[in-house]
Parts: structure tokens; sequence; C-alpha cells
């Protein structure tokens, strides 16, 4: 877990995995309503759907489970590496007959925690062999946020976590509110997708099929963050992004990382990076979980694309300059 | 043997010369074959379950497949009866198929019945099924509910003892056992914590032992509560099965067959004895032989192997060319090889004297 970086199927196989949508936000942030407009538009595609409160959908779906969020503690030593057992067995059962939809929504209930729902597709091998996390999807309420994330951890959690932020609900605050919204989700989270909505109207090609692990357009606007350091007196949830132009030794990336998150994955709630690798010409991808990390190689650099490894850390109480000492100190001699 | 099925069969082993397959839509989620040995059934994840007569063990194309469920079985056992099945699907319905191949409802839920488990004697019976974190009673008769008991997390597994005496339901932190007959319901807490996904008893009453997602094996001596840890697989354990004897308890999970020993004061401080594999391919499904000292095991790629579990003699029943094997069952006269693969391959191998 901690001390290894497990190797993901390679690029071809991670196209066989079926997609998994994780649907988080706040009580009444419109996931709901989301996730109606998901399974009424007009896409030609089945989605298979894991809900918590039965009956609120209000969808004809034959393909709706009904599940109770069963966590449960991994008793390999980490000491936050909680899992969605229930989310195993669903998703296998699921997969028995895999023929019948496109892809899976999982939505948790509104004081969930991420980590869990997100630790399950690093530590199951059933699970990692079938489908594949493809975004994590936070609704936020524009009208209630700021009080939310005030109040709550769980929120913040929330915001930290994803790779997509649907800002619903736009038509209830002025553009000026929006624009303090928007920096203060920026402040948790640098390099999540953001969208507005009202009333959950986003085109779905912003919620689904956002190819998780392809962290390279996830990680394109993080530079413009990374000397933003306005925010960094917080000690609540930030992003840290770092760069390095040369390339990377990936025994010591690996060695580094390893002891990060061995060490403060506690306060590390994601990590993602695209990196490059010394003597490799594909680009390798790494994301983290809390203690527990997942990389592989996902195709070659682009014609002319500057080949610079990029890491995020987003959480609580990162050391700054520490964090980049330690990610320069991977470069390969 | 069906010459319709003659040519996708591998010529290698005990399936090609003594057995036939078919073909069907979808995942293969469970086989299993009637109390008298006269039908198998296998279930697939498109809820269809497909039924071969012992005349036409050797004659797939006159085996009677049916829609059952409207979704995937997840659960098939022998009805409590002689004759007959029992299936559970992710349409939350219990339903039984009678020899003649008629259907009727049994129960109907608000969740999914993951979990079908039948006790018999041949003079009375009891099934019990799961569904959620509960597992309910019932009469031989299928419409009468003894009892319902609730378990602090969705069930993963149940088992009867041999004597029909006691239930046994895996779950998170551990298992739970509990009297059959009691007027009151009180549990026997087995705990251990964890996520624990599978459940099998001792022949004898000796042991539970249940499989758990950090892929290793928690068991409890049930005279006196005593812990038994058993680990060291490279993956997780999705089945187990105890040898007729109780000598020996036979599991998946590894590239070869496990076989842990339970005798001479093990499995604590023993090494698990290995029954042959295939190098570098996973173990996905055991069986034990009814009569004799025989295991099955299926594996990931399709393939099929007998094994002596006394002298170290493998037997090939089918060698690769499929996706992995999900079941796998011996009859409980013993003539009868049943397996089934994720890619939809039915197979019966008849193993009766001829």
């Amino acid at each position: 877990m901690s001390d290894t970086v497990q190797a993901s199927p390679d690029a071809a196989a991670q196209n066989t995995l079926v997609p998994v949508t994780v649907l988080t936000g706040f009580l009444g942030a419109g996931k709901t309503t989301l996730l109606n407009h998901i399974l009424t538009a007009q896409h030609g595609r089945k989605y298979a759907v894991v809900v918590n409160e039965f009956g609120e959908l209000g969808v004809d779906n034959d393909l709706v489970v009904d599940a109770d969020e069963e966590v449960f503690e991994m008793n390999n030593g980490c000491i936050c590496c909680t899992v969605r057992g229930d989310l195993i067995r669903i998703l296998g059962n699921l997969m028995k007959r895999r023929a019948k939809f496109d892809g899976i929504i999982v939505e948790t209930t509104g004081l969930a925690d991420p980590a869990p729902v997100a630790q399950t597709f690093f530590v199951d091998e059933d699970v990692r062999g079938k489908t594949r996390l493809d975004a994590v999807v936070t609704v936020v309420d524009a009208y209630n946020v700021i009080q939310t994330l005030d109040e709550s951890p769980e929120a913040v959690n929330q915001i930290a976590f994803a790779d997509v932020i649907i800002l619903n609900k736009t038509d209830l605050v002025d553009e000026v509110a929006l624009a303090t919204i928007e920096s203060r989700i920026r402040s948790i989270n640098a390099v999540a997708r953001l969208h507005r909505a009202q009333r959950g109207d986003v085109p779905l090609s912003d919620v689904l099929d956002q190819g998780g692990f392809d962290l390279q357009r996830a990680l394109e606007h993080a530079p413009r963050f990374l000397e933003d350091t306005s925010h960094s007196h917080e000690a609540d949830v930030t992003s840290l992004s770092y760069e390095v132009e040369e390339p990377l030794d990936a025994a010591k990336f690996q060695a580094w990382i390893g002891a990060v998150l061995q060490e403060q994955g506690a306060d590390i709630l994601r990590a993602k990076g695209i990196l490059n690798y010394a003597g490799e010409d594909q680009r390798f991808a790494f994301q983290a979980v809390h203690m527990m990390a997942d990389g592989g190689f996902i195709g070659p650099w682009k014609e002319g694309e500057p080949r610079v490894s990029r890491l995020v850390f987003i959480g609580r109480n990162l050391n700054r300059p520490q964090l980049r000492r330690g990610f320069e100190s991977c470069r390969a001699k | 043997m069906s010459d319709t099925v003659n040519d996708t069969i591998p010529a290698t082993g005990l399936l090609e010369r003594r057995g036939a397959m078919r073909q069907l839509e979808g995942q293969i989620t469970g086989c299993t074959i009637s109390r008298d040995s006269q039908q198998v059934a296998f279930a697939t994840g498109e809820g269809d379950i497909a039924v071969a007569d012992r005349a036409d063990w050797g004659q797939s194309d006159a085996w009677n497949v049916m829609t059952v469920h409207d979704g995937a079985i997840l659960a098939i056992a022998p009805d409590a009866a002689p004759t007959g099945f029992l299936t559970g699907g992710d349409d939350n319905a219990l339903r039984r198929v009678a020899a003649d191949g008629s259907v009727s409802d049994l129960a109907k839920g608000r969740r999914w019945v993951e979990h079908i488990t039948t006790w018999s004697n041949g003079k009375g019976g009891v099934i019990a099924f799961s569904s959620g974190k509960q597992v309910e009673l019932r009469d031989a008769d299928g419409h009468t509910t003894l009892k319902v008991l609730d378990h602090p997390s969705t069930v993963s597994g149940i088992v009867f003892d041999a004597k029909g005496k006691r239930i046994a339901a895996s779950h998170y932190n551990g298992a739970s056992m509990w009297f059959v007959q009691a007027k009151v319901d009180t549990v026997r807490p087995l705990e251990w914590k964890g996520s624990h996904i599978g459940i099998a008893i001792h022949p004898a009453g000796e042991a539970l032992v249940t499989s758990m997602q950090e892929s290793e094996l928690h068991g409890w001596r049930l005279s006196d509560g005593h812990n038994m840890r058993m680990s060291g697989y490279p993956s997780k354990v999705q089945s187990m099965a105890f040898t007729r004897n109780g000598k020996w308890l036979v599991t998946s999970g590894a590239d070869t067959i496990v076989m842990w020993p339970f005798f001479g004061g093990g499995p604590m401080g023993k090494p698990p004895a290995e029954a042959g594999g295939l190098p570098g391919v996973m173990c996905t499904r055991v069986a034990c032989h009814p009569v004799h000292d025989i295991v099955a095991a299926g594996f990931a790629d399709g393939s099929v192997l007998m094994a002596d579990t006394g002298a170290q003699r493998i037997l090939p029943v089918c060698i690769g060319g499929s996706g992995a094997v999900t079941a796998l069952e011996f009859s409980p006269d013993g003539c009868c090889l049943a397996f089934g693969s994720e890619d939809g391959r039915a197979c019966v191998v008849d193993l009766s004297a001829k």
C-alpha cells in the first residue's frame, strides 16, 4: 500500500474497464437533480446507479441498487484505510451483467467522507481488475456553500476530493458572490474542473467520461496556482502544486512519495501527478488517496509538449518548502 | 457427446471424453446439482438457468434453458426437497424451479437475494437465504417463515452445520452463529475485526472459517472460540470447501490448490499443503468430492483439474480456452462434476462407471 506504488493495468486495458463516477455533495446541493438529469438525458448510454436513499430517484431505471454505505477498516496497518466493503460486493455483482450498462454512478450520502469510496478502487483486486474510478464529482450549492464550508469538515473534504465540481444554484447569488465562492473553492482544490450550473443543467460531457486517470487535463491549469501563496497560511485544506523540468528518477520518486504518504497520509487527502521519468517516452500518471497510491504509464508525450513533471497535493498541514525540496530531490542525476 | 459442441471443447482431459459443454448467454454465476443427483442447474448473469437431466448429461443441446429472474442470478442451491432448485437474484426475488421446469415465487423483498443454502436429512429440511443484513429461515415447503435473523452488516455468506442444528453467517467484524430450532434467538458472536467475505464450517462442527478481504482466512475453534489465522495468499479466497472427512480445508486464492490440515493440531502452526495447480494461473473455485478423497479446482484461464488429496495425482478435466471458472460443484452421489465460466461455458462431466 503505502510503500509501493502499484502498477495499474496499461492504457489499453484501461479502456475496457467500466468507468465509475462518484457523485458527492452536501445535503440539498442538488445531487439527486443532477442524477435525474444524467439518467433522463438522451445520450444513448445506460448507467447502473448505486444510491443510498432508495425511492428518492424519480426515474425509472432498472439498474438502481440500494446501498448502505458499509465502511470498514482495512487490517493492514494504515491508520486511515477505510473502505466501502458494500461497494466491492455491489460492483462485483453488477459486473456479472456487464453487457447491460456502459458505466456506473455511485451516489454518496450528503455527510459522507469520499475517502472510503475512493480507497475502494485502490485496495480491491477485483474492483481494480474490472472498473476504474472515472471521476469524483462534487455538487456544491452556491447559495449555502460558504456557510457549509465554515461549519462542516465533511464539505471541505468533498471539495478537496473532487475531480469535477458542479457549482449549482448559481441563479441564487450574484456575480460578486460567485467570484468569492469560486476563489474559496480554488483555495481548497486548485485542480478540479469547475462548472457553473442551475438546477443541475450541466452538459453531461462535463460530468461523465472525465477520464480521471488522464490527469494531464486536470493539471493543465495547475501552474497558475503554483506561486499563489496567498492561502498558505490556512491550516485548513489547501492545494500545493509543484513542477520539475528535469526528468525524474523513478526509483527516487517512488521512495520519496512512499515515505511522504506513510508519514503524512492522514493529512494528504489526494495527490496527483504527471511525471517525466528519465529514459521513458511515456507519461507516468500517479495518484493517491491518503496512504494509498497507484500509477501507470498513460501513453507518449504529445509532439512539442514540454516534458515537465507536475505534482499536486491537496490536504491539511502541508509543508510547502519541504515538499518542494523533496520533489526536486527526485531529479535524475 | 453432441456433435455440435465437439469442436469447441479443448481436446485434452476428461471433459472431452466424458462431458458436454453448452455456451450460454452471460456469465455463469453458479451451478448446483439436485439432492437426488438427477439434475444439474447452471445460473447466469442474464437471469437464466440451464437444467441438464441425468439422461442428457452428454447431450448439451437437450438441456432446458429458461429465464427465471429479471436481472442477474446471484445465488443457486438445491431445494430442501430431493428435486428442484432455489434461485435468488438482483431482482430481490427468491424463486423455486421444480424438476419439471415450473417456476414459483417464494419471496420478494427490498434487497438482493445474495445467498441461499438448504439442509435436509431426507425427512425434514430447512431453507435459508440472505437479503441485506437479514437471514431468513423457512420450512422446507418454502413458504413458512421460521425466523428472521438480523446482523450488524450485510451478510456475505451463510452455512448450516452438517446436522442442520446451527446456521452461521459471515459479515463485517466476524460471524454470527444461531440455533435453528431455538425458541428464543440468542446469537453466538464470533468476533474478528475486518470484512469477512465468505464462510465454511467443518463437517464435524469443529471449526468455523471465514475468508477475509485482506486475502487471508480466519477461523474459530468452536469448542472454545480459539482463533485461527491462515494467511499467505496472493489474492482473495473466493471459494473454500472442507473435504468429506474434515481433514482438509481446500481453498482457491493461489496458483495452486491450497489445503489446510485440520488434524494433528492443525491448522495452527502448520503450513498448508498444495495439491497441484497451474503456474501463474489463479485458482478461482474449489469443490470436494462427497465420496472419495478427490478435490476439483477451477482456474482463471478456464482450466479445471481434479486432484487426489492423498497421492499427488492430477487429472486434467479441461485445460484453458476460456474465461475464469466461476462455478464448480460435485453432485451429492459424486457421479457428476459441473462447472461454468465467466464467459458463459456450462460444462457437465459424467464421472459414473460405465
